[in-house]
């Protein structure tokens, strides 16, 4: 199956990486994140000072135990942060040796067993359900998955290079994602790079396009639109590769490769990390003088983070945005009161790519009207698909925190 | 995180910079007393976006500068400095500045400002504006076009439309290639992006609707160049542009539920 979108960006950056994996800094902290785990109330399992293996559970979600946070890496817990109203915000563990807990793989892959391997080892929270975004339920089972196998953000790994290492790996973790659903499993993957056999489950689908190609929400509202009552799980490649790797040897592989990339960094190229690493750690001795910020994620979507989010597979180095130069008194009198207008403009319409009309969303979006951006397909898309909205409009307003509030709001009525 | 070069301001400075051939062809030909009006007009609406600004945080726009260009051009007559003030004002501040500035607003204020000085002083004649002025939009039309803030699609039905009115009213179209008003009304009030609807069908039946008013109005005016006829064209296409959006909204609701069940 093919399909070519046509809309879409080129968003051209300084500093895209060479595709090749070139060793890092030696990543001694890892941490898992409070705010990769929407509408989860985390209840820890460790205290501060405890050793865990590679594999070993953290923290588990208060309401729905039976999905847990687990160790990517062995060592200590160093550090317990918990934010407002004693919410998790990172747990950070100290590297050290290299326990694995070993889990035992069932002979035979039906949907209860895949299920409870996946939350035993702590990957079940690399699937995204659509809509909403959220972990999803367990015993739950999607009308469709939909693996990304491209990554079209700028300063992206190429998903080609990472995958020609670990072929082996990522077929065996489709294997895995069959039994989760009794609809489709879609491959989305660049033109030309076969990552996996097709067969009557397995719908191996070649997108090409400039970025929001590669996008998830892109793929969905084309190919397998939510409506009714229908949702569908997301999950990234490299995740699906960490399946994998857990069928085959047993244990928690841990390691991603991320692209470490941007304006700032001396040498961008891609990077094997831990999920979870310290950025600090990662960038040290890496960045030009230049007044730079890391971040965790694309240029367009990604955030500040002392940790690499559960979802972020680059890393970018930008420059800092100047101070606004009216900054003077008068400036701030008159300051706007309001955030700036989105004027419709021919970029605005490419930034999305889903079948969804941009101005009337956004409208909706900013004043608060669910109903209607609900009637025009809200429920399709998730905060990264707003991100490209955001850059196409000089930032004019926080389009991912609206879409937010407004799936937030449509939520219980499902 | 990063932020592309697509806001506000930079459009209005882009929508600025494209009246450059204009207005120099205005003031090649008009020479002194054009130069007045516009500057009268530009003094006139920064004035009140300063005022707006100051007093209730409306941001100011470089769009001021289409609504003094186009108050020259589209009312070249002799008029009153009162009459020009008064009607200025009108546009600025009921077109524009009470919406909460450029953007948020969904009438050009250059339309509503040449709308009142059309209908209050009806006295003063208005001849239209020349080939050059025609020939100095077409570089215009292209940077928006090039930079997506044109619509070409509202441009193209436009023009397919009022070709074909004028062919159907027996108007003489050979002269359409010399209009410059109505060109200049085209690229900067009928396609201006915060006047035009923003889904795709109502872009085309918008354009439709300005082209066919326009050759309809220019022959009941008595010329095709007529610049009441695209003011007022453009004027009443801009009103029904929010109910256009409203069924290109409902449209596209509908094809997705037939599509999706």
């Amino acid at each position: 199956m093919k399909l070519t979108i046509k809309a879409g960006l080129q968003v051209s950056l300084p500093g895209p990486p060479v595709q090749r994996v070139v060793p890092s800094n030696p990543i001694r902290t890892v941490g898992l994140l409070g705010t990769d785990l929407p509408g989860v109330r985390a209840e820890l399992l460790v205290a501060e000072g405890e050793r865990v293996a590679a594999g070993d559970a953290l923290f588990r979600d208060r309401k729905r135990p039976r999905i847990c946070f687990t160790a990517p890496v062995a060592g200590t817990v160093s550090a317990i942060d918990l934010g407002e109203m004693r919410r998790l915000s990172s747990v950070a563990i100290a590297v050290d040796g290299g326990d694995r807990r070993h889990f035992d793989i069932p002979a035979r892959l039906d949907r209860g067993a895949a299920q409870a391997l996946l939350l035993e080892s702590g990957l079940w929270p690399s699937f995204t359900a659509r809509p909403f975004g959220r972990i999803p339920d367990p015993g739950s089972a999607p009308d469709a998955v939909f693996v990304a196998a491209l990554d079209t953000l700028p300063l992206a790994a190429c998903a080609q290079v990472v995958l020609a290492e670990g072929r082996a790996d990522f077929a065996l973790g489709v294997t895995a994602l069959k039994p989760l659903t009794d609809g489709p499993v879609f491959v989305c993957q660049a033109p030309g790079s076969a990552v996996v056999a097709q067969d009557d489950k397995v719908l191996c689908v070649e997108v090409a396009g400039p970025h929001p190609a590669g996008l998830v929400g892109t793929h969905v509202s084309r190919l397998f639109p939510l409506h009714g009552q229908r949702s569908v799980w997301q999950i990234h490649y490299q995740d699906v590769m960490a399946i994998g790797a857990l069928l085959r040897s047993g244990e928690i592989a841990g390691e991603r490769v991320i692209a470490l990339a941007g304006e700032g960094v001396r040498q961008p190229r891609l990077v094997r990390l831990p999920s979870g690493a310290d950025l600090e750690d990662l960038v040290r001795g890496e960045v030009t003088e230049a007044p730079m910020r890391v971040v965790s994620g694309s240029p367009l979507g990604g955030r500040p983070s002392r940790f690499l989010g559960r979802h972020h597979w680059q890393v970018s180095v930008i420059p800092r945005a100047a101070a606004s130069p009216r900054a003077s008194r008068l400036g701030r009198f008159a300051a706007p009161r309001k955030p700036p207008p989105v004027i419709a403009t021919a970029a605005l319409e490419r930034a999305l790519a889903a079948d969804i009309p941009v101005m009337p969303l956004l409208r909706a979006l900013s004043v608060g009207d669910t109903e209607t951006a609900a009637r025009l397909g809200c429920c399709e898309l998730l905060e990264e698909d707003m991100a490209l909205i955001g850059y196409a409009t000089g930032a004019a307003q926080d389009f991912a925190a609206l879409l937010r509030s407004t799936l937030d709001a449509l939520e219980p009525s499902r | 995180m990063i932020r592309g070069v697509w806001s506000r301001d930079t459009i209005g400075w882009v929508i600025a910079v494209a009246l450059l051939p204009a207005f120099a062809v205005l003031l090649l030909e008009q020479g002194v007393p054009a130069a007045q009006r516009m500057v009268l007009a530009l003094a006139v609406v920064l004035a009140w976006q300063a005022l707006f600004r100051f007093s209730a945080g409306v941001p100011m726009s470089p769009t001021a500068a289409v609504t003094a260009v186009a108050v020259a051009l589209l009312a070249p007559g002799e008029m009153a400095t009162w009459q020009l003030v008064l009607a200025v004002t009108f546009g600025s501040v009921l077109g524009e500045a009470v919406f909460g500035g450029w953007g948020r607003n969904f009438l050009s204020p250059a339309v509503v400002a040449l709308a009142f000085m059309f209908i209050s002083f009806p006295e003063v004649s208005h001849p239209p504006a020349g080939p050059w002025i025609a020939a100095a939009c077409a570089p215009a039309a292209l940077l928006l076009l090039a930079t997506g803030i044109l619509s070409w699609r509202v441009l193209a039905a436009a023009v397919g439309s009022l070709v074909l009115t004028a062919l159907a009213l027996d108007a003489d179209v050979a002269s359409l290639t010399r209009l410059g008003g109505v060109a200049f009304g085209l690229v900067f009030l009928v396609g201006d992006p915060v006047a035009a609807p923003t889904t795709a069908a109502a872009r085309v039946l918008y354009g439709a609707l300005t082209g066919a008013l326009t050759a309809y109005l220019g022959v009941r005016f008595g010329a095709l160049g007529a610049p009441q006829a695209i003011v007022f064209a453009a004027l009443l296409a801009s009103i029904f542009a929010p109910l256009l959006d409203h069924a290109g909204v409902a449209a596209a609701v509908q094809r997705r539920r037939r599509r999706h069940g």
